[in-house]
């Protein structure tokens, strides 16, 4: 998952993105204005956005009025220090999916932002079922007929955006996208590593295979 | 416990002593009554006399010409005077007859009544007298030179008479009593009437102020509305007091609603570097970190804590600022020397602007002396310097100047080479937590604060600030304090 931060507030951006990448293993942006969030939010897929309403040339609530106008369906989760009625009925009426009042718990903003991911994709439970594979959301776990699977960070990254999407087609630049945050520079083949690894490890002796490969498509994962 | 019980000591107090204009219209309706009462008795027991008084001199005079009258010739010869009492005439009052005596010009007695009394003393050339005769009050009149209306043949001159006439005097005091007793009756009922009608007009005049009292009690914190009934408004006394009581209410209001305000901003600011404390803290808490980490946090959190210090001492500086210009705040007062002021703060300054590379540069024109707390006047100097030398490139300059005007007002500006504020923000500036920039002002270390704290100060000693800016050349503040600098006062703040 591939998460945007907009805050203008560097410290607090930073200590988000350290708690977002080490507790959910998300790939992690951050912009410090509205016009930069923009831009990101409008050249990258992210699976959520995080939005400060307080910023430097576009305020949040404007950019978040752009992003919907656009056509984006991307989660949004607000950052506000107002906590008035009124500004937060006016914030979801504008598109927002969630908010969350500063000074917020680290641990709560990374359960919303777990849910508004989730609800975005239309899985409304926590633990992911594809078959007899359980993929925990909370802590992280794989769990293949009541048996422990040990995966790496990047492979539990890979089954879980391909397991909120079961079913679907998912390119291998699409994973790329959704795995990587800006920084980093992307190689497709570092993907079929990851999908071959994690083949290994789900393999209960069946040949029966979870993740399947459609030539020159993309993979998809399916029962 | 002890100041419950003095106030409710005092409370009494102010019962005891009340006083009612209701008593008190009464009161003066009753005596003004009464005066106009004694006045009218007074005047119609005279009035009464005078008039009884003269119907009987009138009277008696008539009485005493017909005794004059009776005066007559004898037919002897010579002639002799005689009275001829046959044809006296009659007493007033028959039971106290009247006194009579005449006298011929020789003061020969030529008759009187047979009551005359023996040792009646006649004060000389008075015509009217009053005295009591045998414990019957008299009241007597004199005719002198009466002509002798008889005429006779070989008198060459009518002989003259002097004639003193007398009349009892009860019946005129018993009349006297009597328009006394009638005035008086009358004035009673009249009076009574009048305290009932006073009553009720008083009772219903005091209505309308019932009916403020009845608004004013509704009037809260979260109900600065006063309602005033069309029957208060159509009284004409309660405007003067329904006008101020608007006028307070709406200053309560507004003072109130800048509290509301400051404190909803206030927290409101307080919560980004919360916010940062905390999620720095939590993410240090999150999982197990080497000592370096934790060391690098926790000195993270000291700068944030640090920080938020500043933000709380700013802010408290803007409270008192703002209490100081709505005069909840008296402080005493010294005459200061706005330059010296002015270079104290450029002192305080001097070491961090030059370690930003900007000179700053103070001209004076001799002195300017005002009535201030010389820490507030450098406080507003300093947030003025530290915004212009802020937003001042490296190697330029900022230049204070302070025209004094001979104990005139006068003006202080300060004058950057900044890159200038932006024409959209130049009428915020001045508002409190306003950033034109926010990620830059954060970058500068600044809350917002300064400025709304120097106009708080400013305006408190009447004085003003104005910015005016260029975009790419700079930005000049001017401060304007009104001559001696008397500080507003509360009532005429607004």
């Amino acid at each position: 998952m591939r998460v945007l931060i907009v805050e203008d507030e560097p410290r607090l951006a930073e200590n988000i993105a350290r708690s977002l990448r080490e507790s959910a293993g998300y790939a992690v942006d951050i912009a410090h204005d509205g016009q930069e969030g923009l831009f990101l939010a409008e050249s990258n897929t992210y699976d959520a956005i995080l939005l400060d309403l307080m910023l430097p040339n576009l305020d949040g609530k404007q950019m978040l009025t752009r992003i919907r106008s656009a056509g984006q369906h991307t989660p949004v989760l607000v950052l506000t220090a107002r906590d008035e009625k009124e500004s937060v009925v006016a914030l979801l009426n504008a598109g927002a999916d969630d908010y969350l009042t500063k000074p917020f718990d680290l641990g709560e903003l990374i359960a919303r932002t777990k849910t508004v991911i989730r609800r975005g994709k239309g899985q409304p439970s926590p633990v992911l079922t594809i078959g007899d594979v359980e993929l925990n959301t909370v802590n992280r776990t794989v769990q293949r007929g009541g048996r422990n699977i040990v995966l790496t960070a990047m492979e539990y990254r890979v089954l879980e955006y391909l397991a909120h999407r079961p079913r679907a087609v998912v390119s291998k630049s699409e994973l790329l996208e959704h795995l990587y945050d800006y920084n980093w520079e992307k190689f497709s083949n570092v993907i079929e590593v990851y999908i071959s690894g994690l083949r290994k490890k789900l393999n209960d002796g069946s040949s029966r295979q979870l993740i399947h490969t459609l030539r020159g498509q993309g993979y998809m994962l399916q029962d | 416990m002890a100041r419950v019980e003095m106030a409710r000591v005092e409370m009494a107090k102010i019962e005891r002593t009340k006083s009612s204009i209701k008593r008190r219209l009464v009161w003066s309706v009753v005596a003004s009554q009464a005066l106009l009462a004694a006045g009218l008795l007074c005047a119609g027991v005279f009035y009464t006399y005078r008039r009884l008084l003269s119907t009987l001199d009138a009277n008696m005079q008539a009485h005493a010409m017909s005794l004059a009258a009776l005066v007559r010739y004898s037919e002897d010869t010579p002639a002799k005077l005689y009275f001829d009492s046959t044809l006296t005439p009659q007493s007033v009052d028959p039971q106290h007859p009247d006194l009579y005596a005449v006298w011929r010009e020789n003061n020969e007695l030529l008759t009187r009544s047979p009551n005359w009394p023996k040792q009646l003393q006649l004060t000389n050339g008075a015509n009217h007298w009053n005295f009591e005769s045998s414990g019957i009050p008299y009241h007597g009149i004199r005719l002198s030179r009466v002509p002798v209306l008889d005429r006779e043949e070989g008198v060459p001159r009518p002989e003259t008479l002097n004639i003193l006439y007398a009349s009892p005097t009860l019946h005129l005091r018993s009349q006297i009593k009597n328009t006394a007793i009638f005035i008086a009756i009358s004035s009673l009922v009249l009076l009574s009437v009048t305290v009932l009608l006073a009553l009720w007009g008083i009772r219903k005049g005091l209505l309308p102020l019932q009916n403020l009292a009845d608004e004013a009690a509704l009037v809260s914190a979260n109900n600065w509305q006063l309602h005033l009934p069309p029957q208060v408004e159509e009284v004409e006394e309660l405007h003067p007091l329904t006008e101020s009581m608007t006028r307070m209410l709406s200053r309560l209001e507004r003072s109130f609603e800048q509290q509301r305000e400051f404190l909803g901003n206030a927290a409101h600011e307080l919560k980004t570097p919360v916010a940062v404390l905390k999620s720095t803290l939590q993410s240090l808490l999150h999982r197990p970190r080497s000592s370096e980490e934790y060391r690098a946090g926790l000195e993270q959190s000291l700068q944030d804590l640090e920080r938020l210090e500043r933000l709380l001492e700013w802010m408290l500086r803007l409270a008192r600022a703002e209490q100081w210009a709505h005069g909840a705040l008296r402080r005493d007062l010294e005459v200061v020397d706005v330059t010296v002021t002015c270079e104290a703060a450029v002192e305080r300054i001097r070491a961090w602007a030059e370690s930003r590379r900007t000179q700053v540069h103070l001209l004076t024109n001799g002195t300017a002396l005002f009535r201030a707390d010389p820490e507030d006047l450098q406080l507003v100097w300093t947030n003025l310097l530290e915004n212009a030398v802020r937003y001042s490139p490296e190697g330029s300059s900022v230049e204070v100047a302070v025209h004094s005007n001979n104990g005139g007002p006068a003006r202080i500006t300060f004058q950057d080479h900044g890159s200038g504020i932006p024409a959209s923000d130049l009428p915020h500036i001045f508002e409190r937590f306003y950033r034109g920039d926010p990620s830059r002002d954060r970058a500068t270390g600044g809350f917002g604060l300064g400025l709304a704290i120097a106009k708080g100060l400013i305006a408190a000693y009447g004085g003003t600030i104005t910015a005016d800016s260029t975009p790419g050349k700079g930005t000049r503040m001017t401060v304007e304090l009104p001559a001696g600098g008397t500080p507003l006062e509360l009532s005429t703040n607004h």
